[in-house]
């Protein structure tokens, strides 16, 4: 994980890359979920608030649901992911991302993230 | 308060991730529930199931005790022998799913599930009225250890057991000097037995069988894979699949319900009913054929009217699929090959209507 990704408390994470933002799940969340068996993203050019559900990942287990840590406009999306889930699972496979969005987010959007050092002490 | 197995603390030192399962802390999975899953269909894998119910029904009327609380005739059961039975209420509706096993004359062993072991001994001690019969609830007692796969029946041979027990049979043995009780049941849909051992003697077996087991692949599999072993082979999970307001009939059943019996039980007058015009609802499973999963209390759609709803859904990794069952109106074009819609997230996702099981079995050994 890159150390300077901020993290939600419910397992999101947000990673600055130039004039865009990368959106995921945290190695942790994907520790707990288990063997990921389906990935639901939204298309390309729609708009979500900060906490709003952008995505679905289901676990052989459960649906969960997967909450925005910014607010943004989606402009790219993992297809890699979404044709093989069992990705997020490999620990060979690098590109673990699930969007890319574009951001005007204020100070006060990022206020509550977490820096993921102090994201990993809190979730162990 | 949660309760913890006898093996409880190995289950910890295995990496597995626990959860809280009808009051008890299980590992829900070891390494991965598809991998655990793999290793049941390919090799053999074992499973703590000492949640599960232990419990005596012994004395002269134990026979005509049993002949009433199940709609199945025990006077059929013959020693060391095994039968699946419902536990009814006066409307026939399912109060659990057991396994009865006839240990000798009057003697009687139940094996219930653990979220309706208080309920049963409730039901059981109500009907005990004017029946000379002691009902012993031993699961304190006991540890059950499955050990299920193609080759879970050679890595039992290998310990000296000559003879297994026969499918839906039950016999006293010794592993490793220790006595237990073996039966050839399972909960996967394959070959294998469940071991029956006190507890105090249930670490030192799981560690021996294990250690055994290396060589035919054993693998420890968790509750995860339990039930997506269970879903393919389309058995019944209580609370999901079976409920106080499902008959036998509707839950597709009937196989197990014999016409014959002339003892009284609870709930034949609305079983026998059933059995001539059918339930209210039925049992079907069914196929994704859209990308999505259908879990439990999904609603189902049939030429767009809501018929029903998902009791159990969830991946196949056996057939690779998306697979579920689901109770639906008793309308007669809805049949398998039809196609039905399971209402996923607030969108329509496509599905058909199939033979159960989902994987063939392979335990009639």
């Amino acid at each position: 994980m890159n150390e300077s990704m901020l993290c939600t408390k419910t397992h999101e994470y947000v990673l600055e890359q130039g004039n865009k933002y990368e959106v995921g799940i945290t190695d942790y969340a994907i520790e707990q979920l288990g063997d990921i068996v389906f990935i639901e993203l939204p298309e390309v050019g729609a708009e979500f608030s900060k906490n709003e559900v952008f995505a679905t990942i289901e676990s052989v287990k459960a649906a969960s649901e997967i909450y925005m840590p910014i607010s943004g406009k989606v402009v790219e999306i993992n297809e890699a992911v979404v044709d093989s889930p069992e990705l997020l699972n490999d620990e060979n496979h690098a590109d673990k991302w699930l969007i890319k969005i574009e951001s005007e987010a204020d100070q006060v959007e990022f206020a509550d993230l977490l820096d993921y050092s102090d994201y990993k002490e809190e979730v162990e | 308060m949660t309760k913890q197995t006898f093996l409880h603390d190995k289950h910890v030192a295995l990496g597995a991730k626990m959860v809280d399962f009808a009051g008890w802390h299980m590992p829900v999975q070891y390494s991965s529930i598809i991998e655990e899953h793999k290793t049941v269909r390919e090799s053999v894998g074992i499973f703590d199931v000492s949640h599960m119910g232990e419990v005596i029904v012994q004395g002269e009327d134990a026979l005509p005790f049993l002949n009433k609380i199940v709609p199945q005739d025990i006077n059929k059961l013959v020693d060391s022998k095994a039968v699946y039975c419902q536990l009814t209420n006066k409307q026939g509706g399912l109060i659990d799913d057991l396994i009865i096993y006839k240990l000798e004359d009057k003697k009687y062993l139940i094996i219930a599930n653990a979220s309706r072991i208080d309920e049963d001994l409730n039901w059981m001690v109500r009907n005990k009225v004017g029946f000379d019969v002691q009902i012993i609830n031993e699961s304190h007692n006991y540890s059950l250890l499955a050990v299920q796969g193609p080759k879970a029946c050679e890595l039992i041979q290998s310990l000296g057991v000559e003879e297994l027990p026969k499918f839906f049979s039950i016999k006293r043995g010794e592993l490793f000097n220790i006595n237990l009780w073996i039966s050839r049941t399972g909960y996967t849909g394959e070959d294998g037995v469940e071991i029956l051992v006190r507890n105090e003697f249930s670490e030192y077996l799981w560690d021996k069988l294990m250690e055994a087991g290396q060589s035919f692949g054993i693998k420890p599999i968790g509750l995860g894979a339990r039930d997506t072993l269970r879903l393919e082979a389309a058995l019944h999970l209580y609370g999901n699949d079976l409920d106080e307001d499902t008959t036998p009939i509707e839950a597709g059943l009937s196989w197990s319900i014999p016409r014959d019996k002339k003892e009284d039980y609870n709930g034949k007058a609305a079983i026998e009913k059933q059995l001539k015009e059918g339930g209210t609802k039925k049992l079907i499973g069914f196929r994704m054929l859209d990308r999505g999963i259908a879990r439990h209390e999904y609603e189902v759609y049939f030429n767009d009217e809501k018929v029903g709803v998902v009791t159990s859904g969830g991946v196949s990794p056996t057939r690779g699929d998306n697979i579920g069952l689901a109770y639906v109106k008793t309308l007669d074009d809805l049949a398998v090959g039809s196609t039905i819609k399971i209402l996923i997230r607030e969108k329509f996702y496509n599905a058909e209507v199939i033979n159960k099981p989902f994987v063939k079995k392979r335990n009639k050994g």
